[in-house]
């Protein structure tokens, strides 16, 4: 039981993808600009990592080595069209502001990533659970550091206005550079929260 | 041998698959696309739409609102240009019966926020209002037009001013006598 907590959680903070591994940033630097933003796009690529790592974990005995890397892009890019599709019918307002991302969720490392370092060599059970918390430490990671630049280069958060009609907010994070020095600061202030909690 | 085969399994099923959620989702997709499009021609007009017609006219779809009389109100057209800061933006572009610019609504685009998208904002929207086709020069100020572009988004203001433009054109060719002279 202790494994199975262990596994749904060290995605969280401990070996969180986006923090601790930097896995799969091009989404996080790029779709971040809006808190709306950063929580759909998190959301849709945590459906497609539990379901590629769930299908993974149960073909990946019958698929032989050779063929297993195309295998596995294919059961991804699967489920990416499927995310796809459901997000253009159910939300367009979504598929409007996130547009190319969706589709280039097949080439996130994070989930190829989890694929063969863990769906591949476990059981469904555990690779389920894998995939919802690595899921949601991603999502995390990606609605905080949306927040930051929304509230910071927009001047508001889920659209809500904060500052003034007359305030000025810092464009530059709302642009790439922000995204850069946003998710700098993140890593920065997990890696010296961890420093301090190793001391003590 | 092997491997042939189960990558063509493995194939076989996702694609199966897919053709399953194509299905479901095909008539959900196509009615969030023109549900969209209604509620941006109903917004571009100011007046209530008592009555409005689809024209469709080769690639291009024009939209007639009447009122109750049939007195035609106002004449919409979809318009796009592929020469955005990032790619393709979408607007629908609404007119008097005489030719001159009542509004436009940005229905798609992807240009850089706080910038480029500035495109949408009233402000900017608000210079081409009562321009016709003929008389301005359809560029933005920095090439010799009348069209102010944003600080910092030029290319998204020549890319605004090219859609509204080629939708005054087609509007132009599709009801020729109508135009103010």
């Amino acid at each position: 039981m202790n494994e199975a907590i262990n596994t749904l959680t060290r995605g969280f903070i401990k070996e969180n993808p986006v923090t601790k591994m930097l896995l799969g940033l091009c989404p996080v630097l790029a779709v971040t600009t809006t808190a709306v933003n950063g929580l759909g796009m998190g959301l849709a690529t945590t459906f497609v990592l539990i379901g590629s790592n769930v299908v993974i974990s149960m073909t990946s005995k019958m698929i032989p080595d050779t063929v297993r890397i195309p295998s596995f892009v294919l059961i991804i890019a699967t489920f990416v069209t499927i995310v796809d599709m459901l997000i253009k019918a159910f939300s367009p307002e979504l598929n409007q502001s996130l547009g190319i991302f969706i589709p280039l969720i097949v080439v996130n490392c994070m989930i190829l990533g989890r694929a063969e370092a863990f769906a591949s060599r476990s059981g469904v059970w555990y690779s389920l659970l894998d995939g919802i918390g690595m899921g949601i430490g991603f999502t995390l990671a990606l609605l905080a550091l949306a927040s930051i630049r929304e509230v910071l280069g927009s001047g508001t958060i889920f659209n809500m206005p904060l500052i003034g009609e007359n305030g000025t907010p810092m464009l530059v994070f709302a642009l790439p550079p922000g995204a850069f020095a946003g998710l700098g600061a993140i890593i920065a202030l997990m890696n010296a929260l961890e420093k301090k909690r190793g001391v003590n | 041998m092997r491997p042939i085969i189960i990558l063509t399994i493995v194939g076989l099923l996702s694609a199966s698959l897919l053709a399953v959620v194509d299905d479901i989702t095909r008539e959900p997709i196509a009615k969030a696309k023109a549900l969209m499009e209604r509620r941006a021609i109903e917004e571009v007009f100011p007046f209530p739409l008592d009555s409005l017609r689809t024209v469709t006219q080769g690639e291009t779809s024009f939209f007639e609102a009447r009122d109750t009389e049939g007195q035609l109100k106002g004449i919409a057209v979809k318009s796009s240009t592929e020469k955005g800061y990032s790619g393709k933006i979408e607007i629908i572009l609404a007119v008097q019966p005489d030719h001159t610019i009542i509004d436009y609504k940005v229905i798609y685009t992807n240009e850089t926020p706080g910038l480029g998208d500035k495109i949408s904002k009233p402000k900017f929207r608000e210079q081409f209002k009562g321009k016709t086709l003929e008389g301005p020069i359809w560029k933005v100020h920095k090439d010799g037009g009348f069209v102010d572009e944003l600080t910092a988004a030029t290319i998204s203001s020549r890319a605004i001013t090219d859609a509204v433009h080629r939708g005054l054109e087609h509007i132009n060719q599709q009801y020729p006598n109508t135009a103010a002279q």
